[in-house]
């Protein structure tokens, strides 16, 4: 995505790599201390990968403030009524 | 305490401390809230009759959810107004890279430089708007992971398929939320073919 001399250094997992690992990432899935290590070296030398996961990640903070729903009374109620008839 | 009274005060804590992301859920899933209570009373009724199959207290939480699942599928996904099924295959874990090159190159220069004061804009009921259109198993992935907090791990066994499976979904509903957003964009005003692009096209 970015042809930038800057995000291609010596040890850096280019943009392709970076791509690749973005969901895991940003969703707590990526567990190898050496893959997040050079993912988030990536995203400090890389200004379009950055600002891709900056998206992202308010895209899921988005996601998780307007998508979750509090339980009705009513079904609380319903429910604690079935789990004494158990 | 017998061992009934022990199985019944874990599940009863266990039913009290998911009953939100279980309704939530239900919620997405069926589209209307006496559907979801129904569901979630009905997940809540199979889940006592079948918790001798629960092997590992641990995981209460993706197997409450696969029976949660379980029950949207037999008895209310044939009744909701569905869209369309993908055509994506999911029998692998396919590279984002290389789904993203079978993408337009207005999308792709979206995708590569997203508009951030649209996306700081935006309203959260437009994205999960945008997620309710997704099919099926990429709605209900991203609900699990995103929404709801579950772990891959946790996603892949309350839908019943293998985590690479998840991975898959993950990519592929999350581009596909992308396209969503991008046509939204594009209906606002914020992402209007470039230059570049039609020169490309």
């Amino acid at each position: 995505m970015n042809s930038d001399k800057e995000s291609h250094s010596h040890d850096d997992i280019g943009c392709l790599a970076a791509i690749e690992a973005f969901y895991s990432y940003l969703d707590g899935e990526l567990s190898n201390p050496k893959a997040i290590e050079d993912f988030e070296h990536h995203m400090g030398h890389c200004r379009s990968c950055f600002s891709r996961a900056e998206v992202e990640r308010l895209l899921n903070e988005r996601m998780r403030e307007s998508g979750t729903s509090k339980a009705p009374e009513d079904l609380r109620d319903r429910v604690r009524r079935l789990m004494d008839e158990f | 305490m017998t061992e009934k009274e022990d199985t019944k005060t874990f599940f009863s804590r266990g039913i009290e401390e998911t009953m939100d992301p279980l309704y939530g859920t239900a919620l997405r899933l069926t589209r209307t809230g006496a559907d979801a209570e129904d569901l979630v009373a009905e997940t809540v009724t199979k889940a006592w009759s079948a918790i001798d199959t629960l092997q590992d207290r641990q995981r209460f939480r993706p197997w409450i959810f696969r029976i949660l699942h379980n029950c949207f599928i037999s008895n209310y996904r044939r009744e909701a107004v569905r869209p369309r099924e993908s055509a994506y295959e999911e029998n692998d874990d396919g590279g984002l890279v290389a789904l993203l090159n079978t993408q337009p190159d207005e999308f792709l220069i979206w995708w590569a430089n997203p508009e951030r004061q649209y996306f700081n804009n935006m309203l959260g009921s437009a994205i999960m708007a945008a997620i309710d259109d997704l099919p099926d198993a990429f709605r209900t992935t991203i609900i699990l992971i995103n929404v709801e907090g579950l772990t891959y791990d946790e996603a892949a066994e309350a839908l019943g398929v293998p985590p690479g499976t998840v991975r898959s979904r993950m990519k592929r509903g999350r581009t596909l939320l992308q396209k969503a957003l991008w046509q939204q964009a594009r209906d606002a005003g914020f992402a209007g073919p470039t230059e570049n692009s039609r020169h490309k096209a």
